[in-house]
């Protein structure tokens, strides 16, 4: 993520929080570590970034922690996709799409679908 | 409250969110740090070491707390520079120039004691200027407090304490010199002297009991980095 600015890493940091909490509720460093996984280390976030990311989004009802107990028997904070962070989902996709898409047209640049 | 969970407490300072909110805060956060220590251990590091590289990938404690008081109070037209330094700057400014005028209202016209048209008698000294010089104190302690609340660095403290001065300062040292420039009839009059003692009288000194008043507040916002 080096040179990447850092308002570019917090949407889609939020992009891939809503993608992951959609296919089931997960604790912070699991957050993290999945992000890591999936984009193949390209995206990294660490407790100074993801947790006032997952804060914000929090406070705009995108996503609810709650205390539960983890496979571990220790009590992890896990966060769930709310309806209204569902209903930012696909909107997001697109924003994040057609940025690509601008990028690709502009310089070449594709993303990994394409 | 584990060690964990004050070692973070340390480094993060009070956040002023509320008990339950910071220990939950604390909580959450520690067994991040927990679970990312586990893994380092997992991977052949020794415990202690692996605690510290842990609490290590967070580099600058001052801006997690920055970043975690703005997600807590996301004010969206409100961001962290205007409430740790333009609203208690405004308000140092506004409670200076308050002072004036109620000097004003209340005692001789401002021409009588900072031109020296009317000398400087002991009685205007003892009822006007030294009274707001020392209250200007109560100002730059007021700014400088609340900047440091706000989450505000000790520059913005500086800063903030200071902006009665800073204002006229920029008012004398660039509008009247270009205003003299613009209008050689109506500003002709006003000699490099009595430039000096204004900006001297408005500027300088008030800026000594501005800061007197702020030093008791300057430090950094109940956070070590």
């Amino acid at each position: 993520m080096t040179g990447i600015d850092i308002k570019i890493k917090r949407g889609s940091g939020e992009l891939a929080i809503l993608a992951l909490l959609n296919q089931e509720p997960l604790h912070g460093y699991e957050i993290s570590k999945r992000i890591a996984q999936v984009t193949g280390g390209v995206l990294q976030f660490n407790l100074a970034s993801l947790y006032p990311l997952l804060y914000r989004m929090e406070k705009r009802g995108w996503v609810k922690g709650k205390w539960e107990e983890a496979q571990s028997g220790r009590q992890r904070r896990y966060y769930h996709l709310t309806p209204n962070g569902k209903k930012q989902l696909a909107p997001l996709r697109q924003e994040w799409s057609m940025f690509f898409q601008a990028l690709h047209r502009i310089a070449g640049v594709a993303h990994a679908g394409s | 409250m584990s060690d964990e969970q004050e070692s973070i407490k340390a480094r993060l300072g009070k956040l002023g969110l509320g008990t339950r909110r910071e220990e939950e805060i604390l909580r959450e956060l520690s067994e991040h740090l927990a679970d990312h220590a586990a893994a380092l251990e997992a991977r052949g590091v020794v415990p202690d070491d692996a605690a510290r590289e842990a609490l290590d990938t967070v580099s600058n404690w001052l801006e997690l707390r920055r970043e975690i008081l703005s997600a807590e109070t996301e004010e969206a037209n409100m961001n962290y520079r205007t409430k740790a330094l333009w609203l208690p700057a405004l308000c140092a400014l506004t409670l200076s120039n308050g002072l004036v005028a109620l000097m004003q209202i209340f005692g001789h016209p401002p021409d009588s004691y900072w031109l020296g048209t009317a000398g400087w008698s002991m009685k205007v000294l003892s009822a006007y200027i030294v009274p707001w010089l020392i209250l200007q104190s109560v100002v730059g302690a007021i700014a400088a407090y609340w900047s440091r609340r706000a989450g505000g660095s000790v520059r913005y403290q500086l800063l903030a304490a200071l902006a009665p001065a800073i204002a006229l300062l920029g008012l004398f040292v660039v509008v009247i010199p270009i205003s003299i420039m613009l209008n050689e009839h109506g500003a002709s009059h006003i000699r490099l002297s009595a430039f000096l003692i204004v900006t001297v009288t408005w500027v300088l000194l008030p800026a000594v009991p501005l800061l007197i008043g702020a030093a008791p507040f300057l430090r950094r916002p109940q956070a070590q980095s």
